[in-house]
């Protein structure tokens, strides 16, 4: 139980917290921000799941990320705002800024082996994310046109 | 109608979409539908620096409007209040005047928080992304006071950081690096990585690098490709900012 806790409940809680920091400071006003950090929490939660029954990360960032474009898309639709602010905010916890961070260091440490494969394992996974999010935008554009409330 | 007009609504709204932080596609999008709506047959062409766009008169004489898009942060209160204005234009345009005058009061009318709530919103990103990462509660502590010291520098600090963001970048980093260092050292915090990777997230762009490659998938690649870029001189930034208090530290 404390383990379902800590391993499950705790990190998707932080990301929650951390997400609605980075709310105010994208000026999400009003539930938006609300929003926001219950999807990155949800998306949190999907890429630890999936991390521990399949193999590989980006497999599970695509996941996260596809989970997180649905979610935000609902969102987008049912608020009849642009979904820009939600997937950005929601995608934060996933986005591979540590990985840039290590990748830089190795660069300026001037371990080349080791930045070029943090670097091409960072690019891959900002990829995956990106394909999982655009794949499911265009996926509902393309299957829910009456839906479109939030189209023009 | 006067096409004039026209052209400058359509920029102007374009240009506070840019601004606010939408995407290319978005933006090109929405100009080209509210000038479809006016009765007009514009192209449009958007990268991240630059809007260009254009109308033909009914007399067949080529007008253009370019606008230079400075460096912008991200504002989803504006984009959101700009789609819908768009939104609305675009169901029933009113008079060109009235438009003009709904899109120039967009930008002053947005709600806005005060600096003081953004500093906390910055404290509680570094706060809670060091406990994220795998930080102790004392960690969070000390993060908390990085995040604010770097919030500071970002909202308070231009004079000093100057508006070049690869210096910005690399004087934030550095003031967050040297600050993880000194609260470890004087007992506050325990992981000094974990601090500092907690209180770079609000630096590092890792959302700018999915953008990138959201452009790049959307076809968008010149956009993305600069992107890219900046993404890349960004991340250096970081890494040599972080570098300066660890070299100099290392001495003692």
């Amino acid at each position: 139980m404390w383990e379902c806790f800590s391993v499950y409940f705790l990190p998707c809680l932080w990301a929650f917290c951390a997400c609605v920091g980075f709310g105010l400071v994208f000026n999400i006003q009003g539930r938006g921000i609300l929003i926001c950090g219950f999807g990155a929490a949800l998306g949190w939660l999907v890429y630890l799941l999936s991390t521990r029954y399949l193999a590989g990360d980006i497999v599970s960032a695509f996941l996260a990320s596809a989970v997180i474009g649905f979610y935000s898309e609902v969102m987008a639709r049912v608020r009849r705002c642009p979904v820009t602010g939600y997937l950005q905010v929601a995608l934060l916890p996933l986005v591979p800024g540590a990985g840039i961070y290590h990748a830089m260091q190795y660069c300026v440490a001037g371990n080349t082996e080791l930045f070029l494969s943090t670097l091409l394992h960072t690019i891959g996974f900002a990829a995956a994310l990106s394909v999982g999010a655009m794949l499911i935008t265009s996926l509902l554009r393309a299957l829910l046109p009456r839906l479109h409330l939030g189209g023009h | 109608m006067d096409h004039d007009k026209l052209l400058n609504l359509g920029a102007e709204l374009g240009r506070r979409l840019m601004t606010s932080g939408a995407e290319i596609y978005r933006v090109e999008e929405s100009v080209e539908r509210l000038l479809s709506a006016y009765g007009a047959d514009p192209q449009v062409f958007a990268i991240p620096t630059c809007l260009i766009v254009s109308v033909n008169t009914p007399d067949g004489h080529p007008i253009t409007r370019m606008c230079r898009i400075p460096a912008h942060g991200t504002d989803i209160e504006l984009l959101e209040r700009c789609n819908e204005l768009c939104r609305h234009l675009c169901r029933e345009p009113l008079p060109l005047e009235e438009a003009q005058a709904l899109v120039d009061h967009l930008e002053p009318d947005r709600r806005q928080f005060s600096p003081w709530v953004l500093l906390l919103g910055y404290t509680a990103a570094a706060a809670f992304f060091s406990l994220f990462f795998g930080g102790g509660l004392r960690d969070c502590l000390a993060a908390a006071l990085c995040g604010m010291a770097v919030g500071a520098c970002l909202l308070f600090g231009q004079r000093f950081t100057g508006s070049n963001v690869f210096f910005r970048t690399l004087i934030c980093s550095a003031v967050a690096a040297g600050m993880a260092l000194l609260l470890v050292r004087a007992g506050l915090g325990q992981s000094q990585e974990y601090i500092t990777i907690g209180t770079l997230m609000v630096l590092v762009p890792g959302m700018a690098l999915t953008n990138a490659m959201r452009e790049i998938m959307a076809g968008d690649i010149i956009s993305g490709l600069t992107r890219t870029a900046e993404v890349l001189l960004v991340a250096t930034a970081i890494a040599l900012g972080t570098a300066i208090p660890l070299v100099f530290s290392s001495p003692f």
